[in-house]
């Protein structure tokens, strides 16, 4: 409970500085729920495909001058 | 203990944007206690500062330190140099701790990044409340322990005004009525006639109204100075 309320200010965190808090999730999970756990991690990184590279990992290249091409 | 709450991130962000080098500088004493201030709040500031420098194409360093006590001057030697090279210090200490590496630094900017709130306690978890006023005339052992000074929205004292209602202040349900808990403690401790004493009015000049406090204990200051003596 401690942990979920932790993970909801820091998305608030997140969300202050210009991340999509989607970007951060939590889920309660037993060490026995392997196939739900392959499930959450497939439509995580779905998730996070579809959000797109993050904005620190671009500025970061902005920065730099690096192209995305390189990344 | 000195209860802060750390300050808008906007805010933050405004006040050191024109700098390159910035120290985030925790106090792990009281506002670490109430999670505005200290180490871990420092490098979450940090942290953030930094995430926001690079969205903004900004280059700029941040670091971040802390030490056990912004209002003694014998912690903040180990991170001077730290201090001594940046731009802008963002204190994370409460305004004394501002102040005074204020002064022992006069040529660096020291930005408050907390609003210093109250003197107060920890009930429960996360939750902080007032419950002195730094008054310098403490009145606790007639008014059964309870402050009005601090509790009181009115700092009234002689009894509740008309806005008390049913053990709550008029100013918010949230707020206990400083004279309704007098009462009903100087009732438990059986010393309630002390409230019927008549009493000169209060001098209020021990408190802010009377300018900045002071105090010399001459045993002490005067045995330090002759020690530093003796070492020069």
């Amino acid at each position: 409970m401690y942990a979920a309320k932790r993970v909801t200010y820091a998305k608030k965190l997140l969300s202050t500085v210009g991340i999509d808090p989607a970007r951060l999730e939590m889920y309660n999970l037993s060490a026995a729920m392997g196939p739900k756990w392959a499930e959450i991690c497939t439509e995580f990184t779905e998730r996070i495909r579809k959000l797109g590279p993050s904005p620190i990992w671009l500025a970061i290249c902005r920065q730099s001058g690096m192209k995305r091409s390189e990344e | 203990m000195i209860v802060g709450k750390q300050k808008p991130f906007e805010e933050i962000w405004d006040m050191i944007k024109n700098f390159k080098k910035v120290l985030v500088f925790g106090c792990n004493t009281c506002v670490a206690i109430c999670h505005a201030g200290g180490g871990k709040e420092a490098e979450i500031l940090a942290s953030m500062l930094r995430i926001k420098a690079s969205q903004e194409g900004l280059e700029m360093e941040i670091k971040q330190a802390a030490i056990e006590r912004h209002c003694e001057p014998e912690f903040f030697e180990p991170v001077m140099d730290d201090v001594r090279t940046s731009d802008v210090v963002l204190s994370l200490a409460c305004g004394v701790g501002v102040n005074f590496l204020s002064e022992r630094i006069g040529s660096i900017p020291v930005y408050p990044g907390i609003n210093t709130e109250f003197y107060g306690a920890v009930p429960k978890a996360g939750i902080f409340t007032e419950l002195c006023a730094g008054c310098g005339n403490c009145i606790l052992h007639v008014t059964g322990g309870i402050c009005p000074i601090a509790r009181c929205a009115k700092s009234l004292m002689n009894g509740p005004c008309g806005g008390t209602n049913n053990g709550k202040c008029e100013i918010s349900q949230d707020v206990d009525c400083a004279w309704y808990l007098i009462l009903e403690r100087m009732k438990k401790l059986g010393t309630l006639e002390k409230l019927s004493e008549i009493k000169p009015p209060r001098d209020w000049s021990t408190g802010m109204y009377g300018g900045p406090r002071r105090i010399v204990l001459e045993h002490i200051a005067d045995s330090e100075a002759q020690a530093e003596k003796k070492d020069s």
